[in-house]
């Protein structure tokens, strides 16, 4: 009882020792916000404490604790919070020196990207089904029964699929799915594992980082970027207004942005945000881009949605 | 419940004083801003702004029916199945002496331990096409794990040991004696025991069936892992999707939470209304000779059927747990070259991270058992035994968060205790988990030891009375001791819950602070669910042996004095 009235002592001493830090809440990937952390505190010496959750729970605790706001640094996986976020006033305008070879579409006066994913086929090469190349592919009769999708409601980047599919005219394909037997299956994760153990053959609209990521654990999946083309999910880095800590909240922006906290972006297969970090996978500038102009609200789009596979 | 009849035994001002404080800073400070949260859409902001703006509008969205429904049915399937895995299993455990009775109940503690959405991950990746089952025997079971009495089936293994532990003890404590009047009578076996044993049981099996059903529609893992699949949705999950997926809908998952609190309550009343028809007293000071008869021919049969329900419950989550955690990948399937301790030696020998959450959440789980046990006893005591209408009051507070779901309470708390104007505040300090594990777990204690008090006579406490001890000294003396054993059960269950709880912690934790679950979440997230599993089955076997451990220690300072601990 003495031990562990004295390791939650400590454990609150800790915690309030910690204020005068930088305070990140950060979607995943865990071990990239980790290494980030790191090596920021390793170049300029400054703390950085994380809170590490879904984008979901991240703007959950930030809507809760926002008469007394406690982060600094939020990092998202979706670019519609930032603009959310700047259309409330919450943000406070920098930017960082290091974005100048960060693409316009990828940054405003607020926020910049981080890094950004891509939208591919996840696709078990043995699964025993022909390799796919596009996403009308999975409507054919070898994977009947054997696709699952991400809800869009759960994960930004499948919502940003479905959108552009929507203002593209090509829900047909969704159609054709649900008639070939795709189930929907919750956020990200929970629609790729069924596809590692072989219950099915592949995921539409999986997220090409954590695909990868499976494939370099020595997982028989792989990342299929579709001819027809795809869509990018940007995930910003803001700061808020809020922050009692504005400098060294800036200075862990600059450090995301520096080539070194660039490359750890890489690492975990991510594309970087800065055109002039090179790494080994297609970059936004290889791929065939989808446009999302012209979609209708998110509410019609979900609703959409749901017509179809319900 | 005889209340005109009490004599001396209304219970202490102080014990009464401390309860109404605790319930209020624990369960009632959090509820009240989830109220309202509700009604004031920008509270988080602090603004009374709009009331009422967004309630109605969740309340006449058409999707509710559906959602509260399905909710309904879950419940309502999750108990029968806990019943029928749970009754027979209890009649036989306390009436007869079945073969390696200690072993099986302490393999039954085990599905405590397994966090439900563990669990359903197990069954998924066993029962699924190409799953651990099809590798072994070449078939599967999809058809019957993605359906709704699938996941009724699901739910029902992981909560019915605790009808079976509560209704064991309840058979014990009634005995054969009672019965053996009837018999006596001329009433045969059967008719005695539907007649006389199972009838006195009624306090425990109710209360334990409604934690099941709370727990059940509570639940978010396993609906939320299976139900997702089939399109069947309910209040659980559409509260933790409002709260997860952007656009965040704090106000809308609050409204929500209350429907489900206002079904719980329901049940609590019908509890109520079930306990408060009959007088269900038997401890009587009277001693009494616990005399179990011999299964003779039927010992085979009767140890297989243990055997039978173990192994669904425990052993095949268990041993799908340790499939993935010993493979190296997870498409690789179960192959010898496949098989290796990489994730074990990578979470042991990873240095600290995975052992400071296990420590961390071996602390919390410890000081909230001990705490909410406390907390609960005192509460119980002052309902049962006290007077008056504040005792409606404190009963219903004190199941409320039963109905609530981790990820409400969690919200409520951050609500209340990150108001800028507070002095000092326990939040983003370890002490906010223990505040949210406490109010979420309180139930637990507070209905075991309401059903073993239901079941103590007045007279007992009366005579310490007589004797000349003050109410205080009585109940510490005379009650306590007494309802002991309920309670040892309801903390177990308490620490096995609190070392694993996933919703809440992810959203209050301390910045920077790990858990159990929060750890294994974290690996599932990264994809490394390899070494999820690894971290899940120390937990599991952590969480099983510490209290085994205690219970061994307490039979043993006890000497078998206590009864219900054999």
């Amino acid at each position: 009882m003495r031990r562990l009235t004295l390791a939650l002592t400590l454990g609150l001493m800790a915690s309030t020792a910690a204020h005068a830090d930088v305070t990140v809440y950060s979607a995943g990937p865990g071990a990239l916000i980790k290494n980030l952390v790191k090596g920021f505190t390793a170049k300029t010496g400054i703390k950085a404490n994380v809170f590490q959750a879904t984008t979901g729970k991240v703007m959950a605790r930030l809507e809760a604790e926002s008469a007394n706001p406690v982060a600094d640094v939020v990092v998202s996986a979706s670019w519609g919070t930032a603009t959310s976020f700047a259309e409330k006033g919450l943000l406070l305008p920098y930017t960082s020196p290091n974005a100048e070879t960060v693409p316009d579409f990828l940054k405003t006066d607020t926020a910049v990207a981080q890094g950004v994913a891509g939208l591919v086929i996840g696709w078990n090469t043995k699964s025993g089904t022909p390799k796919p190349t596009d996403w009308s592919d999975l409507t054919k009769p070898e994977y009947k029964d054997l696709v699952t999708l991400p809800d869009p409601a759960a994960s930004g980047g499948t919502y940003t699929l479905v959108e552009a599919f929507t203002a593209n005219g090509m829900t047909d394909v969704l159609e054709g799915l649900k008639d070939n037997g795709a189930i929907v299956a919750g956020a990200n994760k929970a629609a790729l594992n069924p596809v590692l153990q072989g219950a099915k053959a592949a995921v539409f609209a999986g997220v090409d980082y954590i695909t990868m990521g499976a494939a370099a654990k020595g997982e028989s999946v792989e990342a299929i970027f579709p001819e027809s083309g795809t869509v990018v999910a940007p995930r910003p880095i803001m700061i808020l207004k809020s922050s009692q800590n504005q400098d060294d909240a800036k200075k862990f922006v600059d450090y995301v942005l520096s080539p070194e906290g660039q490359n750890e972006v890489a690492k975990v297969h991510l594309m970087p945000s800065r055109t002039d970090i090179k790494v080994d996978r297609p970059l936004i500038g290889d791929l065939k881009l989808l446009s999302t102009e012209g979609a209708p609200s998110r509410e019609e789009v979900l609703a959409g949605f749901k017509k179809i596979f319900n | 419940m005889a209340k005109a009849t009490t004599t001396g035994a209304e219970g202490s001002a102080l014990l009464r004083w401390i309860a109404t404080s605790g319930l209020l800073l624990v369960v009632a400070v959090p509820c009240l801003f989830i109220i309202i949260q509700a009604i004031f859409p920008d509270i988080g902001s602090g603004s009374l702004a709009a009331p009422f703006s967004l309630f109605f509008r969740t309340l006449s969205d058409p999707d509710l029916f559906g959602l509260a429904g399905n909710t309904l049915l879950l419940g309502v399937g999750t108990v029968f199945f806990a019943a029928l895995f749970a009754v027979p299993l209890a009649a036989l455990r306390a009436l007869f002496k079945v073969p390696g009775a200690i072993i099986w109940d302490a393999l039954l503690l085990i599905p405590f331990m397994i966090p439900p959405y563990i669990a359903a991950l197990g069954w998924i990746m066993t029962l699924q096409p190409h799953g651990y089952m099809e590798q072994v025997t070449g078939i599967n079971l999809a058809g019957l794990i993605f359906s709704v009495p699938g996941i009724m089936i699901i739910m029902g293994l992981n909560t019915f040991s605790v009808v079976y532990f509560v209704l064991s003890r309840t058979f014990e404590t009634i005995g054969a004696r009672y019965s053996d009047v009837g018999r006596v009578f001329g009433a045969g076996q059967w008719r005695s025991f539907w007649r006389i044993t199972f009838p006195l049981a009624m306090p425990g099996l109710a209360a334990s069936l409604l934690l099941v059903f709370a727990m059940s529609i509570e639940e978010y893992g396993t609906p939320a892992a299976l139900g997702r699949r089939i399109g069947f949705d309910v209040l659980v999950t559409g509260i933790e999707n409002r709260i997860s997926e952007w656009p965040i809908d704090l106000p809308g998952s609050a409204t929500l939470s209350l429907v489900l609190v206002g079904m719980a309550l329901v049940a609590f009343m019908i509890q109520r209304w079930l306990l408060t028809r009959r007088d269900y007293r038997i401890v009587s000071g009277k001693p009494q000779a616990s005399d179990k008869r011999a299964l003779g021919l039927w010992a085979v049969p009767v140890s297989l059927y243990f055997g039978f329900i173990t192994f669904l419950a425990t052993g095949l989550p268990i041993l799908a747990i340790l499939a993935t955690a010993l493979s190296r990948t997870i498409s690789g399937g179960l192959t010898a070259e496949n098989m290796g301790m990489d994730n074990f030696n990578e979470l042991l020998g990873k240095g600290s991270e995975g052992l400071v959450a296990l420590g961390n959440s071996l602390a919390l789980g410890v000081s909230t058992a001990l705490l909410a046990g406390l907390l609960g006893a005192i509460t119980a005591y002052s309902v049962v035994k006290g007077r008056g209408r504040f005792r409606l009051v404190l009963d219903a507070l004190s199941i409320t968060p039963n109905s609530l779901p981790g990820v409400v309470v969690a919200v409520g708390i951050i609500l209340a205790w990150n108001q800028p104007w507070l002095p000092i505040t326990p939040y983003n300090t370890p002490f906010i988990l223990l505040l949210a594990y406490i109010c979420i777990l309180l139930p637990q204690p507070v209905r075991y030891a309401t059903a073993s008090l239901h079941q103590l006579g007045d007279n007992l406490e009366s005579a310490a009375r007589v004797s000349g001890s003050g109410p205080l000294k009585a109940f510490i003396r005379i009650i306590f001791p007494l309802i002991l054993p309920s309670m040892v059960t309801s903390m177990i269950l308490v620490f096995a819950v609190a070392s694993r709880e996933l919703v809440a912690s992810l959203l209050v934790a301390p910045i920077g602070f790990q858990t159990i679950a929060v750890y294994i979440w974290t690996q599932f997230d990264q994809g490394s669910a390899g070494l999820g599993m690894a971290m899940a089955f120390c937990a599991i076997m952590i969480t099983t042996l510490i209290p085994l451990g205690l219970i061994g220690l307490l039979r043993w300072l006890s000497k078998g004095q206590v009864a219900g601990l054999n």
